[in-house]
């Protein structure tokens, strides 16, 4: 029985879940964690600003040229981790830009870095508001 | 010293989650936080340090 409990997480933990990815932070603040969600916001968000601010490329799924398609999708899932940033970036076409002169700036790869990572502690805040929404975590 | 203020930053952020998230109270997260700030500080001049008695060129 407390297995099961544990297991089944109620429809709002999803809810919170689908908006702390989509706002960083916003899950933390959907459940009332005001401090915690504008703190992990706060850092993810800085986090991918500096990114594009460096110079970083944000991959998409559609394979480049010169490119296997098959290697664009983790790095692209790893971007899409940062949410409703990297929508408003695909829709503006803001940091998908590539070509020599680009990867050629010292701040390329700090960029790239900076923008993969943002993405994936972005996951990881996602399910932490999950949890705490699940009754999970405290 | 911009790639090592770059490193810091990145530390100082990421550890900035991995302490909030992974932890409970206050004090543990910050305890976590600044553990694993030093940890990818420490971690990294080592690198560095090996890479750059490496004959890489």
């Amino acid at each position: 029985m407390e297995t099961s409990d544990r297991m089944h997480a109620p429809a709002v933990a999803w809810m919170v879940g689908i908006v702390a990815w989509l706002v960083p932070g916003g899950g933390h603040i959907l459940v009332g964690r005001w401090g915690r969600g504008l703190l992990l916001g706060g850092t993810v968000g800085l986090m991918f600003l500096i990114g594009l601010r460096l110079g970083g490329h944000l991959f998409g799924f559609a394979g480049q040229e010169g490119t296997n398609a098959l290697l664009q999708i983790p790095p692209a899932i790893a971007n899409m981790g940062s949410g409703l940033l990297y929508l408003i970036c695909w829709l503006l076409n803001r940091g998908f830009g590539e070509g020599a002169d680009l990867a050629s700036s010292p701040t390329f790869e700090y960029g790239n870095t900076f923008l993969l990572v943002a993405g994936l502690l972005n996951y990881l805040v996602m399910l932490d508001a999950f949890d705490l929404a699940a009754g999970r975590k405290r | 010293m911009k790639h090592f203020f770059m490193m810091m930053l990145f530390a100082a952020l990421v550890s900035v989650v991995f302490g909030v998230t992974a932890r409970h109270t206050a004090r543990e997260r910050l305890l976590y936080g600044l553990k694993v700030f030093g940890e990818f500080m420490v971690i990294g001049l080592v690198l560095a340090w090996v890479l750059y008695f490496l004959p890489l060129r």
